[in-house]
């Protein structure tokens, strides 16, 4: 059984070069309306689990591949469709609003910076309940006053941010210009940081955190075969 | 749990070296990858439905993985400061 697997969105111009082979050397295709193109492969479905690995680095090539060149709007690896027509059916219904968010982002990328505790630096406090959430609300309190001044040091470099906060710390994502990544990372790591904390920076990606909920969810009410 | 997710856990741990990019300036981790792939971008609506046909259920392992990723992260960065002292 194949399946039409969908890489990024972007919009077409003539320089443009684009990735002509795909997951497991599949060729790659374009859906195109209008001016944004959609990338995609016909793929067999579902993917061999021995090579997944494989699959999502070469997945990651072919998205990064365009994204050097102009923005993208990435799809999730295993985003597939029945058959071209589907795929195509997508690409029209859900142009405009691509074309929006690529118009938007087509200058900026996503670059992003975790915080983090050391988890070996600070024994767990374990001598009584009170004791243990007084230690978590010192490490939280450390965490935030550190991402703060992270955001605060890149105030003049980003055009967005987006922080998220999870069980390994917190994320936080800022869009950036083109071709300013290295003055992102030096801001950063201009940024002093607690003992008991740690970071990694990591990008550009593209700028997936930033999509239009739109976008991010889009329409298929009209595509039969969107899996 | 699917093949797809057993795979790619059983992969994960001794994964974590550094992978260059197309142009070679900027160097990413396969987990970095990873967890980019698999977790941020579009999602197409009828992907989430869980169903029984293989396709969808391959799909879920692949979601349940997220949280492997995030923890596998955290574990490479230990890993890695563990490795400049």
């Amino acid at each position: 059984m194949s399946r039409i697997l969908v890489y990024c969105g972007f919009r077409q111009s003539p320089g443009l070069a684009l990735p002509t082979v795909g997951v497991n050397s599949a060729p790659v295709q374009v859906a195109s309306f209008d001016s944004l193109g959609l990338l995609g492969s016909e793929v067999e479905w579902p993917f061999d689990p021995q090579r997944m690995q494989k699959s999502a680095v070469e997945f990651h090539e072919v998205v990064h591949k365009v994204f050097k060149q102009t923005a993208v709007i990435p799809f999730r690896l295993l985003s597939v469709f029945d058959d071209p027509q589907a795929f195509t059916a997508f690409a029209a219904e859900n142009c405009q609003r691509f074309l929006q968010d690529l118009n938007r982002l087509k200058d900026v990328v996503q670059m992003e910076c975790v915080i983090y505790p050391k988890p070996s630096e600070t024994p767990v406090d374990r001598s009584s309940g009170k004791a243990y959430l007084e230690q978590k609300a010192v490490a939280l309190r450390s965490s935030e006053a550190s991402a703060q001044a992270t955001q605060d040091a890149l105030a003049h470099l980003s055009r967005e941010v987006r922080v998220r906060e999870g069980k390994n710390g917190t994320r936080i994502f800022v869009l950036v210009d083109r071709g300013r990544e290295n003055d992102f990372r030096q801001a950063v790591n201009a940024v002093p940081i607690p003992s008991q904390l740690s970071r990694r920076v990591s990008g550009p990606w593209p700028a997936a955190e930033f999509l239009s909920e739109q976008v991010k969810m889009p329409q298929t009410d009209g595509v039969a075969g969107a899996k | 749990m699917g093949h797809g997710l057993r795979t790619l856990l059983s992969l994960m741990p001794n994964d974590f070296e550094t992978l260059e990019t197309l142009g070679g300036e900027d160097e990413v981790s396969l987990l970095e990858i990873l967890d980019h792939v698999l977790n941020s971008g579009v999602v197409i609506h009828g992907s989430l439905v869980i169903s029984l046909a293989g396709v969808d259920l391959v799909y879920l392992g692949l979601n349940v993985v997220l949280t492997s990723v995030e923890t596998a992260l955290s574990n490479l960065q230990i890993e890695e400061k563990r490795r400049q002292k």
